[in-house]
């Protein structure tokens, strides 16, 4: 089969993507779009806040799901054949995709089938991570996107930097100049309850026309082949109802093994996700059946680098992730960069372990340096994944990587790291480096005892902040004094 | 059969690599499987009045209409509710009860509708399988009486008949209520509020594109 080559968006695609460190300027430039970010974030971490509050088994549900999570991966091969079975059973077909370029191409293979040229989309950050639609877009199919924020992304030709509201960044006269110009409607007016209704009229005949679809799925169940969808719009169940043919991409990782376990992860997701105590509509469909919605159903399951990451003892946690976003929502670097700097559709402390994993730590290596290590994202977690622990284990790999490459012995960090090392194995020349270091700093340290501008590299530090002077005396010295006072009392 | 044999192979392959330490065998699984920690609530504490009124205040926070009746006059308040709605066109799942179908009002009944017959509805009444008073959840199985799930989908309006005896305290209580009585369900809706957006600067707005209207008529039984 011939398909055309694809068109990457280079901004969320990790192997293009700037550094994190280069990535955030613009955003950091931007107090439009910061503004944006934190008043989001402001509205769903209080009611987040609220409702978690009134659920007194809150760390229970936690570790259930953390566990149950963690079962289901350990078990991740006889859920995946168990789930195959069923679903099969069920009237469904199941495919495989190692890759997203194999993914791609069933998924185009699966439209050409149907003579498709056009199929409407359930909001996937899972297409997303295949970079689906420019895709299919060269390749004679074009996709519509029917989630609100999805539709004001894909017409305004953004890109998403939050994995629950994607555009989260894009304020409301914002959206009233996209939806006036690619829907011709310029006498919209900026009211959110206006422009929600023309993305309503805008939706409605492809709903009613389109008789392909396209979604991801917020779990998969082993014990009965079925598929679950959470949203709130009811595109998902328009999607999910009127097509003929719907074909699902899903990680591997989003199996459980019984319908019974959704008691525990719909009590986590829509408090986590959204701050509600439920979201609107939940679909749960097995196969087909006749006469209820699409008669041809396809699961695609995506492997994509999961595999390699369910190897790592201490990363393996990553894959335990329902995609809510409490974490990007508590977050003081997202806070402050929004979701683009991190070069991924999965940004905030999430992206930041999942995305280097996924690209088998090839690329986007400067994002598990894109935390502060306060662990805040750890404490909302709902099926408690240890960001900061796998971000750490992702420091030590980029490090270990990088002081492999030749072109790293002249680095200056590394020269540094390296002069460090020399410096700290032995006391006598680290108490003359001390010395050393106390009568070439007396230069620039003020009266104030503070210095406040250094030559050369030190002005990295001191372009933002001051730096404490060496103090005359330092531990060392002042322990051996007191030792030698209390040593002459005793003697008394 | 399907064409990724191979991808298939290597994908379980490598899953089975990757846990290879920590997977286990049938009968272990199904040990461990048991075995995992549940300690979250499993059943509510509430008396069935307290339980009622604390999924009413859950649909009303929503804006669900609600309002409550007796069985006997169930029918009366069927047509009353209908009448208020100032809609005349409604849909009515194969299995519902015709006493259900007030008179002086345009019905269909769904048998395979197509698409743009129901399009054409204004509202739509149908049964549901549970209703979860916690989170104010109503669950939908798509049996005969509860409709396909484009009829409960297009229309603008849905009145919703749920019985007392339906209404649980929890989450995990209604899938209790699936193993005993429910069955697992092939199909399964769970509406927690009627279709609403927040994607624009987290403004909520009502009604995107499943019905805007959501109306619950509790019958104490």
């Amino acid at each position: 089969m011939s398909h055309a080559a694809i068109s990457t968006h280079a901004e969320l695609d990790p192997r293009l993507a700037p550094p994190f460190p280069k990535a955030v300027l613009p955003v950091l430039r931007n107090p439009q779009l910061r503004k944006n970010v934190a008043h989001a974030i402001d509205v769903i971490q209080a009611k987040r806040a609220k409702l978690v509050a009134e659920k007194s088994d809150w760390q229970d549900l936690r570790t259930a799901a953390s566990e149950l999570r963690m079962h289901a991966l350990e078990n991740l091969g006889a859920y995946l054949e168990e789930f195959e079975v069923r679903c099969t059973a069920a009237g469904g077909t199941v495919h495989w995709a190692a890759d997203a370029e194999e993914a791609r191409r069933i998924i185009l293979g699966l439209l050409r089938q149907e003579n498709a040229s056009e199929v409407i989309k359930i909001k996937t950050m899972t297409s997303g991570e295949i970079q689906l639609n420019p895709f299919l877009e060269a390749n004679g199919v074009n996709a519509f996107e029917t989630d609100l924020a999805e539709i004001i992304l894909q017409l305004g030709e953004l890109e998403p930097s939050h994995i629950v509201v994607p555009a989260l960044h894009v304020n409301r006269s914002q959206v009233r100049e996209i939806f006036a110009r690619r829907m011709g409607r310029p006498e919209l007016s900026d009211d959110p309850k206006e422009l929600t209704n023309a993305a309503r009229t805008f939706l409605r005949q492809k709903f009613l026309s389109i008789p392909t679809a396209i979604s991801g799925a917020n779990f998969l169940i082993a014990e009965t082949g079925a598929v679950g969808v959470v949203e709130s719009e009811g595109n998902g169940r328009m999607c999910l109802t009127l097509p003929k043919t719907m074909i699902t991409l899903a990680g591997i990782e989003k199996v459980l093994p019984r319908f019974q376990d959704l008691e525990v992860t719909l009590q986590l997701l829509g408090r986590s996700a959204t701050g509600e105590r439920m979201n609107p509509y939940t679909s749960i469909w097995t196969g087909v059946k006749p006469g209820d919605g699409p008669q041809k159903f396809h699961v695609v399951l995506l492997d994509n680098g999961r595999s390699s990451i369910l190897a790592r003892k201490t990363e393996r946690q990553t894959l335990k992730c329902i995609r809510c976003a409490a974490c990007m929502n508590t977050c003081p670097v997202y806070r402050q960069t929004g979701g683009h700097a991190y070069g991924s559709v999965y940004p905030g402390p999430i992206g930041a372990i999942l995305t280097p994993q996924l690209m088998q730590m090839k690329h986007a290596q400067t994002l598990p340096y894109a935390s502060s290590l306060c662990g805040a994202c750890y404490e909302v977690c709902p099926v408690k994944i240890n960001i900061p622990q796998v971000l750490l284990e992702l420091r030590s790999q980029v490090v270990n990587q990088e002081r492999k490459e030749a072109g790293r012995i002249f680095d200056p960090m590394y020269l540094g790291l390296r002069a460090a090392n020399l410096l700290f194995a032995r006391a006598w020349i680290f108490h003359t480096a001390q010395w050393f270091g106390k009568v070439g700093l007396k230069l620039f340290t003020g009266k104030d005892g503070w210095i406040h501008w250094l030559p050369s590299m030190g002005g990295r530090w001191t372009q933002t902040r001051d730096l404490r002077g060496l103090p005359d005396e330092n531990f060392h010295q002042w322990w051996a004094k007191q030792r030698g006072q209390n040593k002459r009392k005793e003697a008394k | 059969m399907n064409s990724t044999a191979p991808s298939r192979e290597r994908i379980l392959t490598s899953i089975r690599n990757a846990t290879k330490d920590i997977a286990v065998n049938p009968a272990d699984r199904a040990a461990a499987y048991a075995t995992l920690p549940r300690n979250y609530i499993r059943r509510g504490k509430m008396n069935t009045e307290a339980k009622l009124a604390l999924l009413i205040e859950r649909l009303r926070e929503y804006d669900a209409e609600v309002v409550e009746t007796t069985p006997a006059e169930l029918p009366a308040v069927i047509k009353a509710q209908l009448t208020a709605s100032g809609r005349h066109y409604f849909l009515a799942p194969e299995g519902l009860p015709s006493a259900w179908m007030a008179s002086g009002f345009d019905w269909k009944i769904d048998r395979n509708l197509e698409t743009a017959e129901i399009e054409k509805a204004e509202g739509v009444v149908t049964a549901a399988s549970c209703g979860i008073a916690d989170s104010g959840t109503i669950v939908l199985h798509h049996a005969a009486n509860e409709g396909r799930r484009v009829v409960t989908l297009l229309p603008d309006w849905h009145l919703l008949i749920l019985l007392a005896s339906q209404v649980v305290e929890t989450l995990p209580e209604y899938f209790d209520r699936c193993k005993q009585s429910l069955g697992i369900p092939h199909l399964a809706t769970y509406i927690s509020g009627p279709s609403a957006t927040a994607d624009i600067e987290m403004t909520r707005i009502k009604g995107v594109h499943g019905p805007r209207y959501l109306a619950v008529i509790l019958v104490h039984d």
